[in-house]
């Protein structure tokens, strides 16, 4: 479950990115967050993950306040919510393999089990067989389902997702939203920012509209 | 307990791993630590020689009074008479060296006889020579005998045959005082270039520091690897360091041993024991990783 109750977030004493946001997303949904760029997306997907704090109101995610968390806990939120941002994050001088595992051993898991996990992972969005590859030597398409590997082997609840089809051609981006959907279908509550009106209108359930920080949330249709 | 030792497994791993990718610069950062080491492990193995000197002259520290030429013969005899019944304390024998023994036993010696030949007569005077107690504060305890001998009427001249242990022990002295501000010098090193080190690192580091962050590495998992890269640079800092002080101690006991050879003794300079020198790396170590610490708490706030 995640929950904003009169959200706003500035940076500085500049103006506000997000305004006095509110909504409530159930466990197992599959939510859009539209706008257009620079709309604040990014920034509320951020919020959600405890990556930034916000400036004023109540976050709860999975029942817990991350505004009142300590900034030592909230490593722990994290390890529950996949985040996937458009910049991919990936190190580019580790493996596939290397990358993936990188979550599990943060949490300290047996090498052997990570090893599993993370083959199962790979397995999950197509890229078994490329483990030994670098990123570099990987597509667009394929750094961005690496990405989502690694997002996704440490088994979170909530999957946070920015931009993922940008950049990548319709075939693509379908296979990457396929993946997405079929974690929807076994619980993950998904989470996707996007400006692609198409891709909306083929899997929304709900969308979440941002624009110039103010917030529309239109159930039950794409925005 | 698994996970942790995992943890540490993880962060060792790391750390080499980031050391070696830039051979480097590690090498160029653990020489300066290293030579920085070496010098003040170079004069705690001077100070450590020379203690023993000091120390094995002092045990029998003599003054001698030379009385009057002019004081009869008997005043000796009443000098040291007094002396051990005034300062038993203090003292452990009085010899009479009488100036007529002293004056044949120098006209056998060859290297005396022409010259005293020359003279018209016996220019010695009588001399009592006193040798003073062991005691912990001896150098100053005989420095204050020698100024009241000194006021004695009867009394020429005082020499103070250890005076010069007394200059030695001042020296050593110094050259303690030297040792604790090389010592203060060298871990300000370590910590100015360890710091910096893991500076750079942390930069270069910085997206793999996100990405960790991202995933839910706490704060001690990003920190871990560059504690112990600081560690492991003060490691290998202060084993090159002991390996250099080592190497510079054979020429130095070439050139020493042909200097005490001239003066007829044996004298060698040895590095401090063993113990000593595994706990100087271990400090540095330590300084090392709290150098890390200290950088990478400053350097990867992003």
């Amino acid at each position: 479950m995640i929950e904003f109750q009169h959200v706003f977030k500035s940076y500085g004493r500049g103006r506000n990115i997000l305004a006095d946001i509110n909504f409530r997303i159930e466990p197992g949904e599959f939510v859009f967050v539209s706008g257009p760029s620079g709309a604040g997306k990014s920034t509320l997907l951020k919020l959600i993950g405890g990556l930034e704090p916000a400036s004023r109101g109540s976050i709860s995610v999975n029942g817990r306040r991350i505004d009142q968390m300590p900034p030592r806990a909230r490593p722990y939120l994290r390890r529950a919510v996949g985040v996937i941002l458009q910049d991919t994050h990936l190190l580019y001088d580790r493996n596939a393999m290397q990358n993936v595992m990188l979550p599990l051993t943060v949490i300290g898991l047996e090498n052997s089990v990570a090893v599993t996990r993370s083959r199962a992972a790979l397995e999950k969005v197509g890229l078994l067989g490329k483990e030994d590859m670098k990123p570099i030597e990987l597509s667009g398409g394929e750094q961005q389902r690496l990405a989502i590997a690694r997002a996704i082997v440490n088994r979170p609840s909530i999957l946070i997702v920015d931009e993922p089809t940008a950049n990548l051609d319709q075939d693509t981006a379908r296979r990457i939203m396929e993946v997405f959907r079929d974690f929807n279908r076994v619980g993950v509550t998904t989470l996707i920012a996007s400006h692609d009106r198409a891709l909306m209108a083929s899997y929304a359930t709900r969308t979440l509209r941002i624009d110039a920080g103010r917030f529309t949330d239109m159930q039950g249709v794409a925005a | 307990m698994r996970r942790w030792l995992r943890h540490h497994r993880y962060a060792f791993l790391v750390a080499v791993r980031r050391l070696l990718s830039q051979p480097f610069s590690s090498l160029s950062n653990m020489l300066v630590i290293a030579l920085t080491l070496a010098t003040p492990i170079l004069t705690a193995s001077i100070l450590i020689s020379a203690q023993p000197v000091a120390r094995q002259v002092s045990v029998s520290p003599e003054v001698t009074l030379f009385l009057k030429p002019d004081a009869p013969s008997s005043t000796a005899q009443q000098i040291a008479a007094r002396l051990q019944a005034d300062y038993a304390e203090k003292i452990s024998a009085v010899r009479i060296a009488p100036r007529a023994q002293i004056y044949s036993r120098l006209k056998q010696d060859p290297a005396w006889a022409d010259a005293l030949a020359a003279l018209p007569g016996n220019p010695l005077p009588d001399a009592v020579v006193i040798t003073l107690k062991e005691q912990p504060d001896l150098a100053r305890d005989a420095a204050a005998l020698v100024q009241e001998w000194k006021k004695w009427r009867e009394v020429d001249r005082v020499q103070h045959d250890s005076a010069w242990v007394q200059r030695l022990d001042a020296i050593l002295g110094f050259v303690r005082v030297g040792l604790s501000m090389l010592a203060a010098v060298v871990a300000l090193v370590v910590l100015a270039t360890v710091f910096n080190t893991v500076r750079l690192q942390a930069l270069s580091q910085r997206e793999e520091i996100a990405v960790a962050r991202l995933v839910g590495a706490t704060e001690a998992f990003v920190r871990l690897p560059f504690l112990y890269l600081g560690a492991l640079t003060g490691i290998v800092s202060g084993v090159a360091a002991v390996i250099l002080a080592a190497l510079a101690l054979t020429p130095l006991n070439a050139a020493l041993a042909r200097l005490a050879s001239s003066y007829g003794t044996q004298l060698a300079l040895q590095l401090p024991d063993a113990l000593s020198l595994a706990l100087a790396v271990v400090v540095v170590a330590i300084l090392g990783a709290l150098a890390a610490r200290w950088s990478v708490t400053r350097n990867t706030r992003f």
